[in-house]
């Protein structure tokens, strides 16, 4: 049989994810609250923001605006993970009750059958607010605005955006070895509150940790560097893509791992 | 023919937790473990051929489930050697699964949100087949079961016999050489059983699909198998056409007879006649266990009938529940 | 038969434990996870302060912000039952049913249940960081009376916070999806709790209207009693007497939301 290619993925994914939709759409009600839920967490998230500088005009040298388009871009690339990976978080569950193994037994990749489950566009909201902060940001910067600058951030948003994914993915995986995993996942999704702060704010020791053991460094702060300071880009912000597709990769690799195994256990 | 399945030495191995009891214990496994090794499944051989409805039994932890998962290539074995249509299941997932179908009585693999058909679209697009199969197939499940109620109704909205019903066309959707059914008729009212046997049936006669069967269900055997495999603690107990399964213990038959007069004393005077038989009574028959080796049920009969009026009586098979019970219990 | 009922819920409690033991690793994770959690509150709060360039704003300095928070964020890691994900899971997957058919009124039944998890939260995770904030800081946490008032203080702010869960959780009835509502309620409730950042920190109009909102009761208010430097019995009877109303209040209104809903649905035929 021939290797399944992406058009093939891409025709079940866009079969799955209108149905998700249309069948979303028609519980109004969870509709709605879902969607007022994710505003309200924006909003509160944005206040907090708000908050810390109505007392403190600039943290380590970063001002307001700029600190803000971190805040955007944060919020931009961990967006995706909410939209497209979301039944990570029902992962535990379906372990636990031997649901999972239902869905071993299709001739398609494991993990994408897996993910392709589930669609939620509530996340769709967190993007709209991500992008409209995002400008503002770099309208009040008067930041220059070329087609190389709108490039450079599309590229980097969407391998930046990998790494959020990449930390549910390992953190959802544990459950394939540990029973109470939902703290780690809760944890993991935690840390994406720290990811909108300048990484220069921690010891060098906490660096090297944010930067290649939870590397949070790489969601919002070395590429928006690229954006925000082109004057001093460091050697991680360029190779920020490639660390991004890499940890994607090695979490896809755990993940499957993780399946594998678990399918060892008797039911 | 070469068979579709060919199993030899099958051996599966687990490592589990010995877990201790109480507040204590869990204290103590929060500092050390203590694992000891557990043979699920332990050198199962056997051969299955094309089209054949295969009975796969067993007490709850047999083993059952196991089997099957490294049938279906979830599982790798410990030791032994398992080949489906040629191929090693556990080396070639993805290649053995565009082969075969699985059902779950309990868990439904269709999309929970989405209308029957969508599911079907989506099954075609993942097994890609082609349109003009696609269609036939469809029409064929119309033809043995009225499926165009259901085709725009969303799985979660359906009874437990329908979801299982459409869960069992899903699983045949793509013409499938093998189709491994766990419990299918599980919690389903009588109507719906046999709808489902029926179905069932029909699809391995049509397709020449091959079926194993795991159930507790003794009517689903009765109705569809033909061969069963009897598994327990991980070992093959019995592999055989399901007639000879009544011969394993004797070919026995119970005759109940009413009698005019006192049943009680009748039944003893019936015991001096027949001392090698076993026979009891109720309120209503006499029962005597016949062991047709021994003497035919007719022959004892009219024996009976020369001694003392018969009113009525009626002759009972063994059943196979009973056969299947005494196999269990006699570890 | 009052003894009885107890033995009963202490059950649930027990059971608790010995399950939520069972999960090693779990509780690893979860220390693990808080230490790190509290070294970027360190760092960034470090910075903050460093870059304002005064030692104090609004009246607390970068040690007592840094004290509050990391109180703050131990009694969330040990308040925070997870019991809204528990609601929305049985109510999709049909068990809910079943536990309300239990003997026990389900709002009791679940709090019991967790409420093994709920010890073992203050004795893993509270307990430890309390004992290193005294001992590290010698004298930031006043040791006297106060103590006794914060122990009654934090019950309240347990059936407060339980209280909250329960409501956010009968939302689950109906919706389908638990995570965008639990996200939002974390959020929300560590923001206007003060967990993430102090209250005093707030602006004007928005201090005053957060302490008419139940969420300061829950962390802030044990906080305020604990490591206020010259408490006063007046004081400190005024907020616990404040609690004590959102506890009735919140008891009463979710206990009402959750039998409406009930209602609703059932008759809608759910």
């Amino acid at each position: 049989m021939e290797r399944k290619t992406i058009a093939f993925y891409w025709k079940i994914y866009r079969r799955i994810m209108i149905q998700d939709i249309k069948s979303k759409m028609s519980y109004r009600a969870d509709f709605i609250i879902s969607t007022f839920g994710m505003v309200a967490t924006n909003i509160a998230g944005f206040i907090s923001f708000w908050i810390l500088f109505q007392n403190f005009p600039s943290v380590n040298g970063w001002g307001y605006y700029e600190m803000l388009f971190l805040y955007g871009f944060s919020l931009i690339s961990i967006t995706p993970v909410q939209c497209l990976f979301d039944n990570n978080w029902s992962l535990r569950i379906n372990v636990y009750s031997g649901d999972f193994i239902k869905y071993c037994f299709r001739p398609i990749n494991l993990f994408f059958y897996y993910q392709s489950e589930i669609f939620d566009v509530k996340g769709l909201g967190q993007l709209f607010f991500g992008i409209g902060t995002l400008i503002y940001a770099w309208y009040k910067l008067s930041l220059p605005v070329t087609l190389l600058a709108v490039c450079k951030t599309v590229v980097f948003l969407t391998t930046a955006s990998l790494i959020m994914i990449s930390m549910q993915n390992a953190a959802a995986a544990t459950c394939f070895w540990i029973q109470n995993s939902f703290f780690v996942l809760d944890l993991a999704f935690r840390f994406k509150d720290y990811a909108k702060y300048p990484m220069t704010i921690f010891s060098p020791v906490f660096r090297f940790i944010f930067t290649f053991l939870i590397p949070i460094a790489f969601i919002a702060y070395y590429p928006s560097l690229v954006i925000l300071r082109p004057g001093e880009v460091p050697l991680l912000s360029w190779l920020s893509p490639f660390i991004g597709c890499l940890f994607f990769w090695l979490s896809y690799k755990l993940w499957m791992f993780g399946a594998m195994n678990y399918s060892g256990t008797g039911s | 023919m070469e068979p579709v399945i060919k199993i030899r030495d099958l051996t599966k191995e687990f490592k589990v937790l010995n877990h201790r009891e109480g507040l204590k214990g869990s204290m103590m496994d929060l500092f050390s473990r203590d694992y000891k090794t557990v043979r699920a499944v332990d050198h199962i051989s056997m051969d299955v051929e094309e089209g054949e409805i295969v009975g796969y039994l067993g007490p709850n932890g047999a083993g059952k489930s196991t089997t099957i998962k490294m049938m279906t290539g979830v599982l790798q074995p410990s030791s032994g050697e398992i080949l489906v249509g040629g191929t090693i299941p556990y080396k070639n997932r993805s290649r053995n699964a565009q082969g075969i179908g699985v059902v779950f009585g309990q868990r439904s693999q269709l999309w929970w949100a989405l209308p029957l058909i969508e599911s079907f679209r989506l099954l075609k697009d993942i097994y890609q087949i082609p349109d003009e199969k696609y269609n036939e197939m469809l029409e064929l499940y119309q033809s043995l079961v009225n499926i165009k109620p259901l085709l725009h109704k969303p799985v979660r909205q359906m009874s437990l016999g329908q979801r299982t019903l459409s869960d069992i066309l899903a699983a045949f959707l793509h013409d499938p050489k093998i189709v491994y059914l766990d419990e299918p008729t599980i919690g389903l009212d009588v109507s719906m059983k046999s709808k489902i046997r029926t179905l069932i049936q029909a699809l391995n006669e049509k397709k020449h699909t091959t079926v194993i069967l795991t159930t507790h269900d003794m009517g689903d055997v009765d109705a569809l198998c033909r061969r069963i495999v009897i598994i327990d603690h991980g070992k093959l107990l019995y592999d055989d056409d399901i007639s000879n399964l009544k011969t394993l213990f004797g070919s026995y038959r119970t005759l109940k007879i009413r009698t005019g007069g006192d049943l009680a004393s009748k039944a003893r005077e019936i015991e001096k006649m027949f001392p090698e038989f076993a026979v009891k009574d109720d309120e209503e028959w006499i029962s005597v266990l016949v062991d047709e080796e021994r003497a035919k049920v007719m022959k004892v009969l009219h024996e009976l009938e020369e001694t003392m009026t018969i009113k009525d009586m009626q002759l009972e098979e063994i059943a196979t529940e009973d056969v299947i019970r005494k196999i269990y219990e006699r570890k | 038969m009052k003894t009885l009922n107890l033995k009963k819920y202490l059950t649930l409690t027990r059971m608790g434990i010995i399950e939520s033991l069972q999960f090693r690793i779990g509780t690893f994770v979860m220390i693990i996870g808080n230490l790190l959690y509290l070294t970027l509150v360190y760092f960034l709060w470090k910075a903050i302060f460093a870059s304002s360039g005064t030692d104090r704003v609004n009246g607390m300095t970068f040690y007592d912000t840094l004290v509050y928070l990391v109180l703050a964020t131990a009694l969330y890691g040990f308040m925070e039952m997870y019991t809204v994900w528990e609601i929305g899971r049985n109510i999709q997957s049909g068990k809910i049913v079943l536990d309300l058919l239990k003997p026990i009124k389900y709002k009791s039944y679940l709090f019991w249940s967790y409420s093994g998890e709920l010890l073992r939260n203050f004795i893993c995770v509270f307990l430890p960081t309390f004992l290193v904030v005294c001992i590290v800081t010698h004298g930031a946490v006043p040791l006297g009376i106060n103590l006794l008032f914060f122990i009654v203080s934090v019950i309240m702010g347990v059936i407060i916070s339980y209280n909250i869960d329960y409501i956010v959780g009968t939302i689950c009835l109906f919706t389908e999806s638990i995570w965008g509502i639990n996200i939002m309620r974390q959020v929300i409730v560590l923001l206007l709790s003060g967990a993430t950042i102090p209250i005093a920190f707030f602006p004007e109009p928005f201090k005053s209207a957060v302490f008419f909102l139940p969420f300061q009761a829950v962390y802030n208010t044990p906080l305020m009693i604990l490591l206020d430097p010259a408490p006063s019995l007046q004081t400190t009877g005024r907020m616990l007497a404040l609690q004590l109303i959102w506890c009735l209040v919140m008891t009463v209104v979710s206990n009402l939301f959750w039998r409406v809903s009930l209602r609703q649905i059932t008759v809608n035929g759910g």
